[in-house]
């Protein structure tokens, strides 16, 4: 098959299991703990062989950017961000789209259904992550997809499960005894720009 | 008041026009060519638009257009809807234009979406109403429905039929409009355009470029101010003078815009004004949308007092050339400041050092751009030439 029909492919068979799990009641999410990143960048190439997300270096799902307020000489850091698509709860890319091709999954995903979307673009213009990008395998906008393929045997995204040092962790939000809602409980953290009223399911660990 | 009317009153020959336009704007027209088969070929590659700038030149061209469809329908409503006399002579090369410009602009948008034929399909069986585009996109094809109904009946004398059409586009055209800001101003994520700003202003600005566009159309029809029948003359005259009114008030939009978007530099909103008086548009900011768009048409109406018909058309023909690059500055400008921080790895598509990301038109958007542009003028000049458009 070649990288076009695989990525098609894929697309297509995330649109139907969304179907099959509408009736699904978890709320998936990311916590990151930042401080553990290294900048190996794993994930990013995990994301792509995973998802066949096209070449081209400004194609891409996932990313891994750099703090830049470094401390002065002599007192040097350095700290990274990696991030996605904040899976938002309130998806401002889903409400602007005019013919429901983003939309959110039952269990809170939100994904591109590539037959309906007629990349008027406008979702990108909504989302203030920068996190769409139009992709000519899907002939559609493309985003993280919290790698919806694998939800039926729950596995853990592919970005989630290549991290050496374990950046981040991924879980049910809803289930009080999962991992990602010890963590919110046991610590602080955060979310990417809280004052646009999207609630991220990406949380961040102080 | 007759309904029946003979061929003859549809079609006459405006022999003011020279066929020499006709082939000129034809020519200019075939150059889009180029840009539409070079997206047909190599896809969307070939224009300029980012991941970080997703709106480019043909966005700002097609609210150029509908701005102008719109300012017309709205304008020439003035006299078959709304009664007042005078404006009744400027209704069929009105509503004709508007149908042009509407349809012009479509044309352009279509070169802009992935998928023109499937939004078609999927606004109709999988609409969103919480959508701005999607209303923007339904109400603008019921207007155009409206406004070709209005000009059959225009053509045919009927006054009644001419006055619920009329009405129906206004209603439909204010909507449309409005709901163009609105999918600039709901969005959160692009503080120099968010909130109710954008809708209101747009009319506002429609209502230039239909007086403008009306002035200009006039004079073409008849060759010179000079050759302008009375009635021509005297709805122009008092064309003119609203012309004037609407700058003034658009120049005072805009300094309240610019102040508070620079007092305490709210962030984001700061950026992208300085983008436009300092950093990469101000060039097109202030010698085309200050000056040609806003203050050498608002000076010659004021010193001139609107009497002076050739005069209100060379403002008239500053201001819309000054229009056309006000859409594209602020089209472009609320996209420059990047949703992310252009750090290291982030990969901010077209990052510049200053921390804003920058978008330049490609040579297939600017060939489709400028091939639009000639044959809306094309197919006016036709219309012009071949249609019965006097009263
Ligand atoms: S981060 Fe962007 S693409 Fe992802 S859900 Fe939020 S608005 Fe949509
Ligand atoms: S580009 Fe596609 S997914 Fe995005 S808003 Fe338009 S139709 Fe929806
Ligand atoms: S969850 Fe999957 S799709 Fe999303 S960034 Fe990670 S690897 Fe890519």
């Amino acid at each position: 098959m070649s990288e076009n029909s695989r990525a098609l492919k894929l697309a297509e068979d995330n649109q139907k299991l969304a179907n099959k799990r509408k009736k699904a009641k978890e709320k998936w999410g990311i916590v990151l703990d930042t401080s553990k990143c290294i900048d190996c960048k794993a994930c990013t190439v995990a994301c792509k062989m995973e998802n066949y997300v096209p070449v081209g270096f400004y194609n891409y799902r996932i990313w891994v950017a750099e703090d830049t307020h470094y401390a002065k000489y002599p007192v040097i850091s350095r700290s990274f961000q990696p991030s996605q698509c904040q899976q938002c709860e309130n998806p401002p890319c889903v409400h602007v789209c005019p013919t429901h091709a983003s939309y959110k999954t039952a269990d809170g995903v939100v994904m591109v259904d590539s037959k309906k979307c007629i990349l008027c673009k406008y979702c990108m213009t909504a989302c203030p992550y920068d996190a769409r990008y139009e992709s000519h395998t899907t002939e559609a906008i493309d985003k993280c997809t919290f790698c919806y393929q694998r939800r039926e045997e729950g596995k853990d995204p592919a970005c989630v499960e290549t991290c050496p040092p374990k950046v981040r962790v991924f879980g049910d939000l809803n289930d009080p005894n999962s991992e990602v809602s010890r963590l919110l409980a046991y610590n602080e953290y955060t979310v990417l720009k809280p004052e646009k009223g999207t609630k991220p399911k990406l949380k961040y660990i102080k | 008041m007759s309904t029946n009317t003979t061929t003859m009153d549809f079609f006459a020959k405006n022999d003011k026009i020279s066929n020499i336009w006709l082939i000129l704007t034809l020519l200019i027209s075939l150059f889009g060519v180029y840009g539409v088969f070079n997206v047909l070929i190599n896809g969307h590659d070939v224009y300029g638009v980012t991941r970080t700038v997703p709106w480019g030149i043909l966005i700002s061209t097609y609210v150029f257009f509908v701005v102008s469809s719109t300012g017309l329908c709205l304008i020439s409503s003035m006299g078959h809807v709304f009664g007042i006399e005078k404006y009744e002579v400027i209704g069929k090369r009105a509503v004709i234009l508007a149908i042009l410009t509407l349809l012009c602009g479509f044309g352009v948008i279509a070169m802009e979406l992935g998928h023109p034929f499937r939004m078609a399909i999927y606004n109709i069986i999988s609409p969103n109403f919480e959508s701005a585009i999607w209303w923007m996109g339904t109400l603008y094809g019921v207007y155009l429905v409206f406004i070709i109904i209005e000009f059959y009946f225009l053509m045919k004398h009927n006054h009644k039929g001419a006055f619920y059409a009329g009405l129906g586009g206004f209603i439909a055209g204010i909507s449309a409009h409005s709901n163009l800001g609105a999918v600039f101003g709901l969005l959160e994520a692009r503080p120099f355009w968010h909130g109710p700003y954008l809708p209101i202003y747009f009319i506002l600005s429609a209502l230039i470029s239909g007086t403008a566009l009306i002035i200009i159309i006039f004079n073409i029809s008849y060759g010179r101010p000079s050759n302008l029948p009375e009635k021509a003359k005297n709805a122009l005259t008092g064309l003119s003078k609203l012309f004037g009114l609407f700058l003034g008030i658009i120049i005072f939009f805009d300094i309240w815009k610019i102040i508070t978007s620079v007092y305490g530099a709210p962030p984001e909103k700061y950026e992208s004004v300085m983008a436009l008086l300092t950093g990469q548009l101000s060039f097109n900011f202030w010698f085309f949308e200050v000056m040609l768009g806003m203050l050498i048409p608002f000076f010659i109406i004021l010193f001139t007092k609107g009497r002076n018909l050739t005069a209100s058309l060379i403002a008239a023909i500053s201001a819309v050339i000054g229009i056309f690059y006000m859409r594209y500055d602020l089209v472009i400008a609320g996209q420059l400041f990047p949703m992310r921080e252009p750090a290291p790895g982030a990969h901010v598509q077209s990052a510049l050092q200053n921390g804003m990301v920058t978008y330049s038109p490609s040579f297939s958007e600017i060939s489709i751009v400028i091939g639009a542009l000639g044959f809306c003028v094309f197919l006016y000049l036709l219309a012009e030439k071949y249609l019965n458009l006097s009263e």
